[in-house]
């Protein structure tokens, strides 16, 4: 029987996949590594799992998906590139700009130093850990400053190591895309920002494909050497999609029989 | 020509190879993490010195590379001396020994791990050198936090050299145990074993200078790479020749090498 490890966090084990486990369990073996109680060990590394599943983003998962690529040939969904590249804002950022993606424009000032550019978004550079955009929002000058508590937290408070802000420029849409990838399959969606409805589920409505946007997901799954993804898309008034966000662990129990069509790819992927 | 210099300070070694290029008439600005904004302002300069590794700096080599701008030590492979669970894997793959590495809660050393394995040393996982660095020899010397992840090698008892290198010149130094990069050392004469580990951990990561702290067991005379660095202060140096002018000019030579190389790639 097919044996398929789920790398996971307690958060995402508890909220996030259990109708997702319910299927797998019906069809395959499943063993979990769970973050807050896993001992990762570099001198055992004989795992016997026939593909591994990512369902997190935290420093030891990271860490357990780095030993299982160096140290074995089992495929892990998604690579720690592609986790690493996906939490870390401004790296993604660089990547996807070099390449030619329509990013928003960005900046890192050390904190009190003002970005290139008047209106904007603070966001924490790096979104590791889980927790919801709680953004603060004021106009100055007629210019929209946008702060996400966690971003001014994590700097301002030290908690983290780095003093600095990540500042994203300010694109204003009616709408944003968001576009899940599971292997070769595509869906589409739109919803009204989460600044003018933080309530996003509630705006959110399925979308023919558009070709442009699917171009640029295949892109830049790619790039960052994503399998399974959720990608977000501004539209400016002059009608350029701009990347807001990339996703490595996308919530994929949103798609109609998204844990079916999950599962289903993970085993297809054990067959290769 | 402009250089810029990447560093968490503006003092030490970095001053003084500030005053080794300033004196060779180039210009030099040193960007700390008070200084320095990562945007397209900091195209101004024809190559960078990434001196320290501190998060900030790291992206801003990123950046820069991403924009062809040169970055000397290279970032990613001064990301991954930077890490230690990547730096193991750096040593393990050129067939040296590191020490064992065990990452978890709390909560998870206290069930899983086998309790003979201590004394046991924990470190930042990003880090190097001796910050951050403690004896672990119980269970009672951990700080009850379930939301960190603690980074635990096993400590190898023996003999502690710091291999300081500067192209192929090797400048070896005996040292206490667990103490920084500064304190007291004895010059020795580089035995063959830790030379030949020194230079291909040089050729393998393409690298012009750095350090490498070695241990060799004494139950075993095993050799273990526990630190590595692409950048150290050069503090203990304690040979003739001065490594301000040497590494000043092994990174020109280097800037150079890039630079033609992307003009030839640039007419294909």
């Amino acid at each position: 029987m097919i044996k398929i490890g789920l790398i996971i966090d307690k958060y995402h084990l508890e909220k996030k996949v259990n109708e997702f486990l319910g299927y797998l369990k019906t069809v395959v073996d499943v063993s979990i590594y769970l973050e807050e109680l896993y001992l990762l060990d570099s001198s055992k590394s004989n795992f016997n799992e026939d593909i591994f599943f990512v369902k997190g983003k935290g420093e030891l998962l990271l860490n357990l998906v780095k030993l299982i690529e160096n140290e074995t040939s089992i495929p892990v969904i998604n690579s720690s590139k592609a986790i690493w590249l996906c939490f870390d804002r401004f790296l993604n950022s660089v990547l996807l700009k070099k390449a030619g993606i329509d990013v928003p424009d960005f900046s890192i000032n050390p904190v009190g130093v003002s970005p290139p550019f008047t209106d904007y978004i603070i966001k924490n550079v790096i979104d590791q850990k889980n927790y919801a955009f709680k953004p603060k929002t004021r106009k100055i000058n007629g210019h929209l400053q946008v702060s996400d508590e966690r971003a001014l937290n994590e700097a301002i408070k030290g908690k983290e190591k780095y003093q600095f802000f990540y500042y994203q420029k300010f694109i204003k849409s009616k709408w944003e895309f968001k576009v899940y990838s599971i292997g070769e399959d595509f869906y589409f969606y739109k919803q009204i920002p989460v600044l003018i409805n933080p309530d996003k589920m509630k705006t959110r409505i399925e979308i023919n494909p558009i070709p442009e946007l699917r171009e640029k997901v295949i892109q830049i799954k790619r790039l960052l050497d994503l399998k399974i993804t959720s990608v977000d898309f501004l539209k400016s008034k002059d009608n350029v999609y701009y990347v807001s966000d990339v996703n490595s662990t996308p919530n994929f129990n949103y798609i109609k029989n998204g844990p079916k069509i999950v599962g289903d790819y993970l085993i297809e992927q054990t067959k290769k | 020509m402009n250089i810029g210099i990447l560093s968490k300070r503006t003092t030490n070694f970095t001053a003084k190879i500030r005053s080794y290029y300033e004196q060779e008439g180039y210009n030099v600005k040193i960007y700390t993490i008070k200084n320095l904004s990562i945007n397209d302002s900091l195209m101004e300069n024809d190559f960078f010195i990434l001196k320290s590794k501190k998060l900030q700096l790291l992206y801003a080599g990123y950046f820069l590379e991403a924009n062809n701008i040169p970055v000397i030590p290279n970032t990613k492979i001064s990301f991954k001396c930077k890490h230690r669970i990547e730096a193991s894997f750096l040593i393990k793959s050129l067939g040296f020994n590191s020490p064992q590495i065990f990452l978890g809660t709390f909560e998870a050393i206290k069930q899983e791990l086998d309790k003979s394995y201590f004394p046991l040393i924990s470190k930042p996982i990003m880090g190097s050198g001796s910050r951050g660095v403690k004896l672990i020899n119980s269970l009672r010397d951990f700080k009850e936090d379930n939301n960190k992840i603690f980074y635990l090698e096993k400590l190898i008892v023996g003999i502690h050299y710091i291999a300081y290198f500067i192209n192929d010149n090797i400048c070896t130094c005996e040292k206490k145990p667990l103490v920084d990069e500064h304190a007291s050392v004895i010059l020795i004469k580089t035995p063959s074993d830790i030379k030949d580990i020194v230079l291909k951990w040089k050729k393998k990561y393409n690298l012009l200078f750095g350090h490498l702290d070695i241990v060799r067991e004494t139950t075993t005379n095993k050799l273990y790479i526990v630190d590595v660095g692409t950048f150290p202060e050069f503090s203990n140096w304690k040979c003739k020749e001065d490594p301000v002018s040497r590494i000043g000019d092994v990174i020109i030579k280097r800037y150079e090498i890039i630079i033609n190389k992307q003009i030839i790639k640039s007419k294909k």
